[in-house]
């Protein structure tokens, strides 16, 4: 199949219009157009037009709507074999899809036929498989798509494998390969999983029969084991039992016992004669001992009462000699303490006149302090009046600062206004004649000649002789009142300060100021009176007047008193000194009297003592005698005692190893009795024993186990091996399929091979057996997913793919073209050149739609360029 | 003339725990029947006394139930007497099982626990030989040389263990003598162990079991009557049928072009399917599909029987391009099938790979008749 023309009307940006391609021949065809001319648009038309049915409305259908809305045509004529036909769809509103022969102009089919005729001549039909081999941009075949769009161009792949190879069914086995894997693998997933045996399965189930069984076999071994050995225990006991028990051992031992009793008690008689003769020998020497005791202590006691009669008269005189001394101590004290408390008299009393002597002086000097203080109170209050006075004299004559200028100033003021007035006003001068008579006066006051007098209104001459002379000045007093208020100011001015004149007020101001002055020296006196303030200066006094007491009291001569009370206190402190050195003298001679005492006391009763063991002086002699006498008695019997008992001792036996023996003879005896009990007990518990494990028919139980366990073993062998097998055949199987899929997929490598040779060196592609594209590649013996290769890789690895296939196809005698959209964004210009060069080179068999927007690098690519016209159906 | 029952070995209280289901049951409960058989058969020919010559019991401690009721059902037997021998099984270090025996011994049951002579009648002796303990190493029927008996009464010899270094539990030292008969002058020795009977010499026999209890002697269970006329004559003995299961080991000898499910079902015993416990034991070589065909026809033959197993390890496959095509002729699961047949067939493989890829190539070959082409 090849397309010959595209047209398209009312779709997406040609909305209300119609573009048309026309011319696309054999080879390559190139549509080469900036971006937003509709080279998408015409792809997205070309691609629905094949694919979506007229009824549809699917995204890609929705998608070609204007926004405007409307009913989108696309029209395509195709060359298929020799017939030439007209592809027409409208979608949406008054939907048709339709063939015509171009030809002839014949219908070949419309609406679902038509679909029907499409779909055939895109994924296969009566004639074998043909189809479009599609490249969008961005899209590389090998990215995740629609699954419908997915399985359509892998059904295209597949029909066409097929078709080359023959149906994948009888080369992979097919459905019966699929469904005897599957049995397998069902099988297998019965019993064991990845990780082993199936948790819940069989085979689990058999193996932990198995161990259960093992366990169990072990614990009713050892079960019957201890039977066992119970068994045997019992019997070895049992004839333990019997030999103890027997009645030959029983009356030996019962003999051995008796003949041990017999030879201990004999032992224990001649031991109880030794024990009296011992007691005899014992009592004897105690005797003895006691009587040379009483011997020796006497003549000892008569040696030391000759020894303390010595002894107590020399205690009688150093008891004596202390008294004497304890006496002589108490009167040397008694002295000093006379002397000791007349020093202290002494000089209590220069001490007392010393005080009173010291009080007096104190209160003369401070009645002399008040005196003062009084004066020089009353001075500083005549002082205050003064000043009081004075201030209230300068209240009297004090002028405002500044009053002084501001008079003055007035004045000034003053007489220029004034003469500004005098200047206004009429004025009569008198210019007298030599020998004018009189003088011509003027409101009474004469006019000098030639001088010139003003007036106000009116005024009267007299002119001796002449008469009166009236002047009127009719002109009206002038409103200038400034005069006026500065005289007024003037006026209260000096009116304030209770002045007349300036003059006044500047006397004034000198008598304020030499007040002022007077005032100031008071003040100075005041405070040289009174520093701390007047309150202060009277408080002092009235504390100084409390204070103030009684002056009277001795006269003396304070430096003499004083000497006489330093010699007072010397001579004191000497007696106390002296008093001090006599104190432990006496404490000495009344220790030493106490000692004496005692020592004396005590040597009394030993005396006391010794006499009375002594007894009456007279009868010691014959005392002594009869002791050593008593002595000599004692020995004889000692030494009679003591050959007795060594007599019996040499005859004596051995008690203790009688008794020994004895004690072996009844151990043995009692020994084997509490054998023959022990025993019996053991006899016991192990019939209990047996008893109990009999009843449980242990041993029954194990062999049952055994036996069990050697079917579970065998059970677990045998779906060991089942799994070996199942392994081995799935195996088997996985092997033959991958190999007869490779083989299968041969066809198509041979066509990629001499593509990829063209781009690549030393690459070679396997494929996906689901899908039928590359899955991996490998450069350089390393292997790489398809998936991580980069986008430019990608997208040439998928042109290069199609063009195999169409290749495939071609040679099949069922040519299809191969659109690509944009498809080679990523590629750089090396790798573009490669392409164009692939491109052409399946051209000669092949129709190839470019359409792109990169108008300089597709320059080089050639090729039939196409272009949009505008196109009214 | 003295005629007697000679038996051994009963085994009662075995408990078969490698069989599941109720036959464990069923096959213990056969055992305690074989006492009213003998019995039955000891009314039926005219003997009065029956010798067990060891393993009455299989364990040293059987369950009280299996004791008592053993000794029940052999009183209801009475007046024929039976002779009780200590065997290795149940030995006389069982001290409790046989003070248990004595205290509960009805009147017309003998335990012949000493070695002393028993007499049976006034004209005969039997002289014992009970094993003392599991493993005696001696000969326990060396006392019988030496024993004397009243000067023409019959002298029976009862002992129980090997003649030769077999035996029922593998090698053992106390072998009796083989010709203890003729050292001792016994008219007869009845001898226990041995499950098969066996004749060692005219006067000295095994009896075998009355109820076989595995598939090893190819013989039914048997008891044996015994006639002795009277010293110095020969013993007349005949075998008695006593057993209730069959244990067979059928021989399943094929040859390369039988048609292994017509042997398979000529072998098959036709009655008492139900009694029987049958041990498939097939040798020689077969085709792939005669091969699977005779496992599926054991598979459907078995719930017919007590009990059946195939052992087909010991069958060679025999594998023609042919039995591949039946697979398929061509594709992946021909090479699959190839490479699975070569594999059985190389060399270099050890016999356990070799015989796994076997079986895998035959369990394909079931699984594609399974799915239809």
């Amino acid at each position: 199949m090849k397309i010959s023309a595209l047209r398209l009307f009312n779709v997406k940006r040609f909305a209300g219009r119609g573009v048309a391609i026309e011319g696309i021949g054999d080879g390559v065809n190139v549509l080469c157009a900036a971006n937003e001319f509709g080279k998408s648009t015409s792809f997205e038309a070309l691609h629905t037009l094949f694919f979506q049915p007229y009824s549809g409305k699917s995204g890609a259908v929705r998608n070609l709507r204007p926004y405007s809305g409307g009913n989108p045509l696309v029209e395509a004529d195709i060359s298929h074999g020799d017939d030439r036909l007209r592809i027409t769809k409208q979608y949406y509103g008054g939907g048709y899809a339709r063939v015509t022969d171009l030809a002839t102009g014949r219908l070949v089919a419309q609406a679902d036929e038509a679909e029907n005729f499409i779909s055939a001549l895109i994924k296969g039909g009566p004639a074998g498989p043909a189809g479009l081999l599609w490249v969008r941009q961005g899209v590389t075949g090998i990215d995740k798509r629609s699954n419908a769009e997915e399985d359509g161009e892998k059904q295209v792949r597949a029909s066409l494998l097929e078709s080359v190879q023959g149906e994948v069914e009888a080369i992979t086995g097919g459905r019966r390969m699929a469904e005897i894997i599957q049995a397998v693998a069902g099988e297998l997933d019965k019993v064991v999983t990845k990780r082993g045996p199936k948790a819940g399965g069989r085979y689990a189930a058999a193996i932990e029969a198995r161990d259960r069984l093992a366990a169990d076999e072990k614990r009713l071994a050892a079960d019957v084991a201890a039977l066992r050995d119970a068994l045997d225990e019992r019997t070895s006991t049992q004839k333990r039992l019997a030999e103890l028990d027997g009645a030959d051992e029983r009356q030996e031992r019962q003999r051995a016992a008796a003949e041990a009793q017999a030879a201990f008690e004999a032992a224990q008689a001649q031991g109880e004669k030794l024990k009296a003769a011992e007691a005899e020998l014992k009592l004897a020497r105690e005797r003895r001992d006691g009587a040379e005791g009483a011997l020796d202590a006497f003549r000892t006691t008569s040696q030391n009462a000759k020894a303390l009669a010595a002894r107590l008269i020399e205690g009688e005189r150093r008891r004596d000699e202390a008294v004497g001394r304890r006496r002589e101590a108490g009167e040397l004290i008694a002295r000093v303490q006379a002397a000791a408390d007349q020093a202290d008299m002494q000089e209590q009393e220069a001490r007392t006149l010393l005080a009173r002597l010291d009080a007096a002086l104190r209160a003369r000097e401070a009645a002399e302090r008040l005196a003062e203080s009084n004066r020089r109170l009353n001075e500083a209050e005549a002082r205050r009046q003064a000043l009081e006075e004075t201030e209230a004299q300068l209240a009297l004559v004090k002028i405002p600062p500044g009053a002084i200028e501001e008079l003055q100033a007035l004045e000034v003021e003053l007489s220029g206004l004034r003469a500004v007035a005098e200047a206004a006003r009429p004025s009569v001068a008198v210019a007298y004649a030599k020998d004018a008579q009189g003088e011509v006066t003027m409101d009474g006051a004469p006019l000098a000649d030639g001088r010139e007098r003003s007036y106000d209104g009116q005024a009267q001459l007299v002119v001796p002789g002449i008469g009166v002379i009236s002047l009127r000045s009719n002109k009206k007093p002038s409103g200038d009142t400034r005069l006026e208020q500065v005289e007024e100011r003037q006026r209260r001015l000096l009116g304030s300060m209770g002045v007349e004149t300036l003059a006044e007020a500047r006397e004034r101001q000198v008598r304020a100021q030499e007040i002022d002055a007077e005032i100031r020296e008071l003040r100075g006196s005041l405070s040289s009176l009174a520093p701390a303030g007047l309150a202060r200066l009277r408080e002092d006094a009235a504390a100084q007047a409390l204070a103030g007491a009684d002056v009277s009291g001795p006269e003396g001569d304070p430096a003499e008193l004083r000497a006489a009370l330093t010699q007072a206190e010397r001579h004191r402190s000497e007696t106390r000194h002296a008093l001090r050195e006599a104190e432990p003298a006496r404490g000495r001679a009344e220790d030493a009297v106490v000692a004496a005492e005692i020592s004396l006391a005590t040597m009394r009763t030993e005396q006391a003592h010794v006499e009375a063991q002594l007894g009456p002086e007279d009868q010691r002699g014959a005392r002594e005698q009869a002791l050593s006498t008593e002595l000599a008695e004692r020995l004889s019997q000692f030494s009679e005692a003591d050959a007795r008992v060594a007599e019996l001792r040499a005859s004596g036996v051995d008690l203790a190893s009688a008794e020994a023996a004895l004690k072996r003879a009844r151990s043995v005896q009692s020994g084997a009795e509490q054998q023959i009990v022990a025993l019996r007990e053991i006899v016991a518990g192990l019939n209990a024993e047996i008893r109990a494990r009999s009843d449980e028919a242990v041993e029954e139980s194990w062999r049952e186990t055994a036996e069990a366990l050697s079917a579970a073993e065998l059970r677990v062998a045998a779906f060991e091996r089942e799994v070996a097998v199942l392994q081995r055949l799935s195996l088997a199987l996985d092997d033959a399929r991958s190999e007869a899929r490779e083989l299968y997929l041969k066809p198509v490598m041979a066509e990629l091979r001499p593509l990829l040779g063209l781009l690549f060196d030393d690459v070679s592609v396997t494929f996906d057996e689901r899908t039928l594209l590359p899955q991996t590649i490998s450069r350089n013996g390393q292997e790489e997913d398809v998936e991580r290769l980069s986008g430019g890789m990608r997208e040439q690895l998928s042109v290069l793919t199609r063009l195999a296939f169409a290749r495939l196809l071609a040679r099949d005698g069922r040519p299809a073209p191969v659109i690509l959209d944009d498809a080679l964004v990523y590629s750089d210009d090396d790798r573009i050149e490669k392409m164009f060069d692939a491109l052409h080179r399946q051209s000669r068999e092949q129709q190839i739609i470019v359409f792109s927007c990169r108008q300089r690098a597709f320059q080089k690519l050639g090729g039939n360029a196409l272009a949009m016209v505008d196109w009214q159906p | 003339m003295f005629r007697f029952i000679h038996s051994s070995d009963l085994h009662l209280g075995k408990r078969f725990g490698q069989f599941t289901g109720d036959l464990p049951g069923r096959l213990r409960e056969a055992r305690h029947g074989v006492i009213g058989r003998l019995a039955q058969h000891a009314r039926e020919h005219g003997a009065d006394t029956i010798l067990l010559a060891g393993d009455t019991f299989d364990t040293e401690t059987p369950a009280p139930d299996v004791r008592r009721q053993a000794l029940a059902a052999m009183r209801d037997h009475a007046p024929v007497r039976w002779v009780v021998l200590p065997g290795n099984h149940d030995s006389l270090q069982a001290a409790q099982l046989w003070a248990m025996l004595k205290a509960e011994a009805p009147e017309n049951v003998i335990l012949a626990t000493e070695p002393v002579a028993l007499p049976l009648s006034p004209q005969v002796a039997l002289l014992p030989a009970p094993c003392t303990t599991r493993r005696p190493g001696r000969d326990m029927s060396e006392w019988m040389d030496g024993a004397t008996t009243p000067e023409g009464t019959l002298r029976l010899g009862l002992a129980h263990g090997a003649i030769r270094d077999f035996s029922e539990e593998g090698a053992t030292s106390d072998v009796i003598a083989p010709d203890r008969a003729a050292r001792a002058g016994l008219d007869y020795l009845a001898l226990g162990d041995w499950h098969g009977a066996l004749v060692v010499d005219p006067r000295t026999r095994y009896s075998g079991t009355p109820e076989p209890d595995r598939f090893k002697h190819r013989r039914p269970g048997e008891a044996l009557l015994v006639s002795i006329a009277g010293r110095s004559a020969l013993p007349e003995v005949s075998a008695l049928a006593t057993a209730s299961f069959d244990w067979q080991i059928l021989d399943l000898q094929l040859l390369d072009g039988d048609d292994p499910v017509q042997v398979l079902e000529a072998l098959l015993p036709e009655s008492r399917r139900r009694e029987t416990l049958l041990q498939l034991v097939a040798t020689g070589r077969s085709r792939l599909p005669g091969r699977t065909a005779m496992t599926e026809a054991a598979a459907r033959s078995a719930p017919d029987f007590a009990f059946l197993e195939l052992d087909d390890s010991g069958l060679t496959t025999e594998c023609e391009a042919g039995d591949l095509d039946l697979i398929d002729r061509a594709g992946a699961l021909r090479e699959a099938a190839a490479a699975l047949l070569a594999e059985a067939e190389s060399e270099r493989h050890s016999a356990g790979e070799r015989e796994i890829a076997r079986a895998a190539l035959a369990r394909l070959f079931s699984y594609a008749q399974a799915v239809t082409p």
